[in-house]
């Protein structure tokens, strides 16, 4: 099975988020929970984009690309990117994949490529 | 609410200190209860970031308290991120204003360099969103280079603009013998020379290392009292008149317009406006420059110049010493450093000695309003303030 991100829309007012949050943020009524999981779509537009080279401590490359992407539903959602020479604007498509490694845990989130 | 004076000032040099966690803490709040003095106070605010995860203590309020002898004094630590010295000031703002305190020791600290370089960086990337944002490697000198190349699209901001804002805090610095960076720089070197691209390698696309403020540990405080108490310790009288502090979303990717600061934008426009103050009133502002184009962001969001025109004042020189709004005249979180916890303080340190009139060669002529901006998060958690000097 293709492991997907999930985005929550509120069941009351179909407001969508991502990330998960506990209170909707248009509506602000919603109860424990009461958000169902609709799967992020996985093409979009890059917004923004950076290459980083001081990276954070447990990554074992020199560099690591990253973005904000603009989904195809219109929202959006940061990523890292697996493309050489990345534009504002240009379409790219997601993968899941394994983006953090931890001595005893794989962290698993979107990889944008060229679409 | 009663009148909040600050009667004390203290700060450490900001580098990279061998001394204990309290110890920074208790240097600067020496110098400020000094400054102030005073032996005994009512109250304690430790605001700090790291002591958990960097230096393996907690409760360090507790620890900064008894160092000090001020027991059986109440103690607490704050710990908002970058803007934790910001939220300490309010809380020990709010303590005396309300009469429940009248003399309140407010400290700020960090010690982010007992650990590497990879990790300072992890433990700072720790405010970002666990699951959205923090899993995928991001820094706040990410963050900050994606905000960036926004602004270059839509408001047509150069790395020349950026480079400017760096040459002009950190050789501000040199003015400022507690700032860390000790050392001239001019946009030939960073930018222009044909060395410049080994001198200032991108640290995050388009973000250059000379864009980025240096890792620093250091310790800022001041004392904050009803004007009862200011009046009997006969310290020149600078008031606390506004405080504004506003959040926004954790995940930066999930703010409507990418290109806004609203949560700046907010918490300048509450203390202007619980100041009864326009931002065209302020003499000299401390803003949040951790990166360079925060720097100019931040000086349209608090209302100095219009929405997208920060990067023609500063080419104007309308942000430097002697220009319309000083801005960082010490340096800023560039040239000084920016231990996380102590610098929203350091920033009302900076404001108080100019509104003193004991800045020296960085004093800005006849200051009379002050204006600081600690900005924490990429922009989720923003305290700002508005000092008066009353003649």
């Amino acid at each position: 099975m293709a492991r997907e991100i999930y985005a929550y829309r509120c069941r009351l007012c179909d407001t969508m988020h991502y990330p998960f949050r506990m209170v909707c943020k248009n509506c602000k009524k919603n109860d424990f929970f009461e958000f169902d999981t609709v799967p992020l779509p996985k093409d979009g537009t890059l917004l923004t984009f950076t290459r980083v080279y001081n990276l954070p401590a447990q990554y074992e490359v020199a560099t690591l690309g990253l973005g904000i992407v603009e989904l195809e539903n219109g929202m959006r959602m940061l990523g890292q990117l697996e493309i050489d020479d990345p534009k504002a604007g240009m379409a790219v498509k997601g993968s899941v994949e394994v983006v953090r490694k931890e001595t005893y845990d794989d962290f698993y989130g979107m990889v944008f490529r060229s679409a | 609410m009663r009148d909040v004076y600050v009667a004390g000032i203290g700060i450490t040099t900001f580098t990279r200190l061998e001394f204990a966690l309290s110890e920074i803490a208790s240097y600067a709040s020496m110098m400020a209860l000094k400054d102030a003095g005073i032996t005994e106070v009512d109250q304690v605010y430790v605001a700090n970031m790291g002591a958990a995860r960097v230096n393996h203590q907690t409760a360090l309020a507790s620890a900064v308290v008894d160092s000090l002898s001020l027991t059986p004094a109440g103690a607490a630590s704050i710990e908002n991120g970058p803007a934790s010295g910001g939220s300490a000031i309010k809380a020990g703002f709010q303590a005396v204003a309300s009469g429940m305190d009248d003399v309140v020791l407010v400290v700020g600290v960090e010690r982010m360099r007992e650990v590497n370089g990879l990790e300072a960086t992890d433990f700072v990337a720790t405010l970002t969103h666990p699951i959205a944002e923090y899993i995928y490697g991001v820094t706040l000198p990410a963050h900050a280079a994606m905000f960036t190349r926004l602004y270059m699209d839509k408001y047509g901001v150069t790395e020349r603009h950026l480079a400017m804002v760096g040459v002009k805090n950190q050789n501000a610095a040199l003015n400022n013998v507690w700032a860390h960076l000790q050392q001239e720089i001019s946009l030939e070197g960073i930018l222009d020379s044909p060395e410049a691209m080994t001198n200032n390698p991108y640290v995050a696309e388009p973000l250059r290392f000379f864009d980025a403020c240096p890792v620093s540990d250091g310790g800022a405080a001041i004392i904050l009292v009803s004007k009862e108490k200011a009046k009997e310790l006969g310290r020149p009288l600078i008031k606390i008149t506004g405080v504004g502090q506003a959040t926004d979303t954790h995940a930066v990717h999930e703010r409507e317009e990418p290109t806004d600061l609203l949560a700046v934008r907010k918490a300048a426009a509450d203390a202007f406006a619980m100041a009864g103050l326009t931002p065209q009133d302020v003499d000299v502002a401390e803003l949040h420059d951790a990166f360079t184009i925060l720097e100019i962001v931040e000086s349209e969001e608090v209302g100095f110049f219009p929405k997208g025109e920060g990067h023609i004042a500063l080419e104007k020189g309308e942000t430097a010493l002697g220009g319309k709004i000083p801005i960082n005249v010490g340096g800023g979180l560039k040239g000084r450093g920016h231990p996380v916890g102590a610098t929203g303080v350091a920033q009302a340190w900076e404001i108080v000695t100019q509104l003193r009139g004991d800045g020296g060669k960085r004093q800005v002529d006849g200051a009379r309003v002050g204006f600081t901006c600690n900005f924490g998060g990429f922009g989720n958690n923003v305290v700002c303030l508005t000092f008066e000097k009353e003649a």
